[in-house]
């Protein structure tokens, strides 16, 4: 992705929620006359996280940023920042080629239900793009988005998975996101490139 | 990114609620293979069918492995079979059936459709051959299912095929007394038959189609029945509007689903994509049934007044919702009432709620007509054949498909109970009021001319 100007970061906010975080940031890289060039942000049992690209027509040096933020926040001691240099060659970008596939695991919470199946996923050379995790009553659901690269047999990973999932009793499902396009969206679910077979 | 509700939903949708392609049905046109050797003609039927269809099953395991949804049936429609058959004999007709179904069984599908005639406004020897074969056919092959077109809005009805084809039902019936009957289970009488119905017994590949095609057949009702009762479980108060939207939004969800597996498999067998059929069917399973949506719409049982005006309102949602999700709707797309198939059906119909005219009105609002109900063996051909000829005409004036698919049960009395097993389910034998009393009528024969509505150039 490009941004907007040349000088661009990558923004990690985390805190416990309270309205007026964002304005805070917001403040900040417009003290410096900065863009956001994207974001993402989210709630998560009260604690609030985002990841901001941000970029400034001038030199801005990362602690600059973090004090102005720091500086304009309602209450500076519960706010975690963290700053880095964004490029757009980012290794990272590679790891989301490939066809995208959802996981959802379901069952009874125990310790380590994540790793046994991001262990296995990273082994595998499969980026998670997107996770989320809840508990419901005493049941955990996992849902992943992840990104297969062309080379996977889908099959062969299905019956892996569904054998992790079977030894600690739960329930587990790789299905391409197409079907979930389909079923709930307007637009149209797309062929994608190498097919993941 | 996918939101992680949409998700969810879907899996309860995929999981819980019966959401699955019921059919993917490989359209194929055999004409090619008429030969004036019936042996020779059979074995290039044979081939073909290995050639073109051997990959059919393996794709829509593999595509709805994928994306985890069961492709339920995998399906073969050919053209007429008639077609092959001028110029030859019964034995021919015999051992062309015999190829297709031995052709069936190779290539792992399950029914083959299109063992077919088009006769609403005359036959050709052929024709006849075909017809006089399907006592024969029916009892002695598995996996072939016959269909006859004895109406159409433009021709109006050949009486003289209804009432052929009342008297075969009937020695199909007797030919297969062994199954009970079950010979005529795999045989519809149509009206205004579509060419490109992916639905059995009634598929076949129509003229004016391509050499291959492939259409689907989307899920079935439990996902309809499911969604509904959800939403009123979580909103009472709700008005007809509401729930029509409710089905309209559902049939949306199966038909984007039936589209994108389709054309997947397609794409994999190098043919091109057809139609998507948006009918409800049933399954025999609890959950999967048409009169549990009428039940859950606010019926005691399918067949109590107020059921006409549901599965009108209930179809017609279908159809809107199914037309904004593909552009490419066809077969028969609207809702199925088969009794046997339908457990709901099978239980309205032994406690008296569920009559044939009952079902008879239903049909003149949705589809397809008198589907899967076992009568008593000892109905009078000629009765049967009013039957169709009265089904014929709704078809026939209000411009839609209609069909009859009754199972004369040799030595079954009305309320006996008929098992067939698997998806085609048991009910009752349904009572036919008034038999032996359209002789007359019948035997009159000719062709009722096609109505005034038919003349729109």
């Amino acid at each position: 992705m490009k941004t907007r100007y040349p000088t661009a970061f990558v923004l990690n906010v985390i805190a416990p929620d309270r309205p007026g975080i964002v304005a805070a940031v917001s403040k900040a890289v417009n003290a410096f006359d900065g863009n956001v060039d994207s974001c993402s942000q989210t709630v998560l049992a009260g604690y609030f996280t985002l990841i901001m690209v941000l970029s400034f027509p001038q030199p801005v040096e990362p602690e600059q940023l973090n004090d102005a933020i720091m500086g304009l926040a309602v209450d500076p001691s519960e706010l975690g920042i963290h700053i880095c240099r964004y490029t757009d060659q980012s290794p990272g970008a590679k790891w989301m080629e490939g066809e995208n596939f959802v996981i959802t695991v379901s069952g009874a919470d125990r310790d380590g239900i994540v790793l046994r199946f991001a262990d296995y996923l990273a082994d595998k050379g499969i980026n998670i793009n997107d996770l989320y995790g809840m508990t419901q009553g005493d049941q955990f659901i996992l849902v992943g988005q992840v990104s297969i690269p062309g080379r996977c047999d889908v099959r062969s990973l299905q019956a892996d998975l569904e054998q992790l999932a079977k030894e600690i009793g739960h329930t587990i499902r790789l299905q391409h996101e197409n079907i979930f396009v389909a079923i709930n969206q307007l637009r149209l679910p797309h062929a994608g490139g190498k097919t993941a077979r | 990114m996918l939101r992680t509700d949409e998700i969810l939903s879907t899996i309860e949708m995929l999981h819980a609620e019966y959401l699955d392609v019921r059919t993917v049905t490989l359209g194929l046109n055999i004409d090619d293979c008429a030969s004036e050797d019936a042996g020779r003609m059979c074995r290039k039927v044979a081939d073909k069918i290995r050639s073109r269809a051997c990959g059919l099953v393996e794709a829509c395991d593999r595509i709805g492995n994928k994306y985890g949804i069961r492709v339920v049936n995998k399906r073969l429609a050919i053209s007429p079979a008639a077609t092959l058959l001028a110029g030859h004999g019964a034995q021919a007709a015999m051992a062309l059936a015999e190829s297709l179904d031995q052709a069936a069984e190779a290539v792992n599908i399950n029914l083959v459709g299109g063992f077919s005639a088009l006769v609403h406004k005359g036959m050709t020897p052929a024709d006849e051959v075909l017809i006089d074969s399907l006592p024969a056919v029916l009892s002695r092959t598995q996996r072939l299912c016959a269909s006859v077109n004895v109406a159409t809005r433009h021709a109006g009805i050949n009486m003289d095929a209804v009432r052929r084809m009342g008297e075969q039902i009937l020695a199909i019936a007797h030919a297969s007394a062994d199954a009970k009957g079950f010979g005529a289970a795999k045989l519809v009488v149509f009206a205004n038959m579509p060419e490109d119905n992916p639905f059995m017994a009634g598929a076949y590949l129509g003229a004016g189609e391509p050499e291959a095609v492939i259409n689907v057949g989307v899920s079935g009702p439990g996902v309809v029945s499911s969604a509904l009762r959800r939403r009123i479980e979580l909103e009472p108060g709700l008005s007809l509007g509401d729930l029509a939207e409710e089905i309209k939004i559902t049939a949306f969800r199966v038909t984007r689903v039936g589209e994108l597996i389709g054309r997947e498999v397609a794409g994999e067998l190098g043919v091109p994509m057809g139609i998507v059929d948006l009918s409800l069917a049933p399954t025999p399973q609890v959950g999967d049934s048409v009169g549990e949506i009428l039940e859950v719409l606010g019926v005691d049982r399918i067949g109590a007044p107020g059921s006409t005006a549901i599965i009108a309102m209930l179809n017609d949602a279908v159809k809107k919702g199914g037309a904004f999700a593909s552009s490419s709707i066809g077969g028969l797309s609207g809702a199925f009432i088969p009794v046997c198939e339908d457990a709901s059906l099978a239980r309205a119909a032994a406690a008296g709620y569920l009559s044939l005219e009952k079902l008879e009105a239903m049909t003149s609002v949705c589809s397809v007509g008198l589907d899967m109900i076992p009568i008593p063996g000892d109905t009078p051909a000629e009765t049967i054949a009013a039957i169709i000829a009265d089904e014929m005409a709704i078809g026939v004036i209000n411009n839609k498909t209609t069909a009859v698919r009754l199972i004369p049960v040799p030595g079954a009395k009305v309320g006996d109970i008929v098992e067939f097993g698997g998806l085609f389910g048991s009910a009752p034998v349904m009572q036919i009021r008034n038999p032996g009393a359209s002789g007359r009528f019948v035997r009159f024969g000719g062709r009722i001319p096609g109505p005034i509505q038919s003349l729109g150039n």
